[in-house]
């Protein structure tokens, strides 16, 4: 498969971040994720947002329960807003978890305590492994199975079933 | 190898002889249900599909809950927009005023034991109480289920969880769904299916069961499944439910862990102001005032639940400055109480009702805002900071029994040392 390596530079986020309340305008009634993504994440750190758009972006390393309580795709519509492009967590609250999958946003199932901001990692999704350039750490987690890397792969689920109406993965 | 609740549903609706957890299956789905807390996104996600390309929208329910009624313009537009998509693609439609979601789909008789049941609510894992695998879902998920009926899932691992013994008089489910979240503390059950057996889920009447389920969602869990017995098919049956399909677990089907909790010596509990896990006993309460009172919620707006409230305030008046708010679960149980007489006895005692649905369970919707320094006490399933749009109020969390025994005393107060008598014949 294709797009199955990302590299990028770290941005850490401690544990049990709720996105409805982070990342969402949930309780921003009337902004839109244009705005969020500007301000997301705010409340945990001042500038968190900016820091990641002046970066170009990055990958999202966070604690256990990530997305924990939140059920709002908007989180991750805002997330590709600041151009994160892959998110790392030893956990993550269910519904985020799918919201990802869902909307081509790799989230991967890791032992990230040992991750430093602003490292450069790469992620190779098919074999399992993060290799942080600095150190040559590597953290090895399992794989995510095929039918889920292949719906990132293609963006997202309404990309894969505008493609395959018969949710024939093989194909 | 035996297998759980879960796996046989899912295998079944994945046509396949048995799936594991941890394996991705795409399953055909029973019946979906949009909020319209989530109606913009998934109108939204629906138009990036071909419109002709809506197979499912006769088993999807349109819900208008949340904004019941609308408190604004911008939830009067979405009402609008649910109200046309509706009537365009033929869903069923459920209207403000009718109820919550989680009451009106049983109650409609859209989902039976066996069933795959998605919803754009954490909470639809109350469909569990039915012996259906109910989950929460996002508009893309809802938007491909309306394409093409199916939607993938992760299997997910189960624990069970026994029950044993009976509940004391004046003890119900909320009790022990928030003695199982000090336990194991929010999302301590994150992707699991829990399945509840035992003694005193056997004696719990289906309102008690759906609350059992419903605050799973706060564990985390993907599902909460009960096993159907002769008072799931009566009431499936009395709601003209298709013919149940009731799925047992196997002797020998593999759980992540097993518990056992023995509900008889259970006190009545609550969850402490901002974290739902912060569980004690009523009686570890030193004289917490409150100001607010709330009974409604899909996890306890039921019935029962206004008729422990009833119990409790026949007759007397609620304490010097409290408020208390009632909010069926939906239409029918709002005149179902009303024919038992208990609007009358709640309303002479201070109490005032809203329309069923939603109400006062999150500030979003602009029902209700405690002012700065209050206490809430309420009969919801999530308390924290900020749940009602005032970070200066505290927010605790009871049974309904519990909420009206504080309401009438002015502190959190035991229910079972305001009011006697039988409680399982109110």
């Amino acid at each position: 498969m294709n797009n199955m390596l990302i590299e990028g530079t770290t941005f850490l986020l401690g544990e049990e971040v709720n996105t409805d309340i982070n990342c969402s305008s949930k309780y921003l009634p009337g902004k839109d994720s244009e705005f969020v993504s500007t301000v997301a994440f705010d409340k945990l750190e001042p500038g968190f947002a900016q820091g990641v758009i002046a970066n170009g972006g990055g990958i999202l390393v966070a604690g256990k329960n990530f997305g924990i309580n939140s059920s709002r795709e908007q989180a991750i519509h805002v997330l590709h807003l600041m151009k994160i492009k892959c998110i790392l967590a030893p956990s993550f609250g269910r519904q985020f978890f799918r919201n990802a999958i869902n909307n081509g946003l790799p989230i991967i199932e890791c032992e990230t305590s040992k991750i430093q901001a602003g490292e450069t990692l790469k992620v190779d999704l098919q074999l399992g492994k993060v290799v942080s350039n600095a150190n040559a750490n590597e953290i090895n987690f399992t794989p995510l199975p095929q039918e889920i890397l292949k719906i990132i792969q293609m963006g997202g689920l309404l990309n894969f079933i505008k493609k395959h109406p018969d949710w024939n993965f093989a194909a | 190898m035996g297998h759980t609740i879960s796996e046989k549903i899912l295998a079944k609706r994945a046509q396949k002889d048995s799936v594991k957890a941890g394996e991705v299956v795409v399953c055909d789905i029973d019946f979906a249900m949009v909020t319209d807390t989530r109606a913009s996104n998934t109108i939204k996600m629906m138009s990036k599909l071909d419109k002709d390309a809506l197979q499912f929208t006769q088993n999807t329910a349109f819900v208008l809950d949340h904004y019941s009624p609308p408190p604004n313009l911008e939830a009067a537009e979405i009402h609008q927009k649910m109200r046309n998509f509706s009537a365009q693609a033929n869903t069923h439609l459920y209207d403000i005023g009718d109820g919550i979601c989680h009451q009106v789909l049983p109650e409609g008789g859209h989902l039976t034991s066996g069933d795959l049941i998605v919803g754009t609510d954490t909470h639809s894992v109350t469909y569990g109480a039915f012996n259906a695998f109910g989950t929460g879902i996002e508009g893309s998920d809802v938007a491909a289920v309306m394409a093409s009926g199916k939607l993938w899932f992760r299997v997910p691992e189960s624990v069970q969880i026994h029950l044993n013994g009976e509940l004391q008089p004046g003890v119900w489910a909320k009790d022990i769904t928030l003695y199982l979240l000090g336990k194991y503390k929010a999302e301590g059950l994150n992707y699991k299916a829990i399945e509840y057996i035992g003694s005193a889920v056997s004696k719990m009447d289906i309102d008690d069961r759906m609350t059992l389920c419903n605050h799973a969602a706060e564990l985390g869990a993907k599902a909460a499944i009960l096993e159907a017995d002769q008072k799931t098919i009566d009431w499936l049956s009395a709601h003209g439910s298709k013919t149940p399909a009731p799925v047992y677990a196997d002797y020998d089907a593999i759980y992540a862990f097993k518990d056992q909790l023995n509900v008889s010596t259970l006190a009545p509990q609550v969850a402490r102001k901002h974290h739902v896990d912060d569980v004690v006993g009523t009686d570890q309460i030193d004289r917490q005032a409150i100001q607010f009172a709330l009974i409604g919620t899909c996890t306890n707006g039921r019935l029962d639940d206004i008729r422990q409230a009833a119990h409790i305030l026949k007759g007397k008046k609620l304490a010097k400055g409290v408020r208390m708010i009632v909010t069926p679960a939906s239409r029918q149980i709002y005149l179902a109480a009303l024919r038992e007489g208990l609007i009358e006895i709640l309303t002479s005692a201070g109490a005032s009702f809203e329309a069923a649905g939603c109400g006062t369970c999150v500030g979003i919707t602009n029902h209700l805002v405690p002012g700065n320094q209050e206490t809430v006490i309420s009969s919801a399933n999530r308390n924290f900071k900020g749940r009602l749009s005032n970070d200066e109020a505290d927010i605790w969390l009871g049974s309904a029994a519990t909420v009206a025994a504080s309401a009438l005393t002015g502190f959190i107060t035991d229910p079972r040392t305001v009011a006697g008598g039988s409680w399982r014949n109110i």
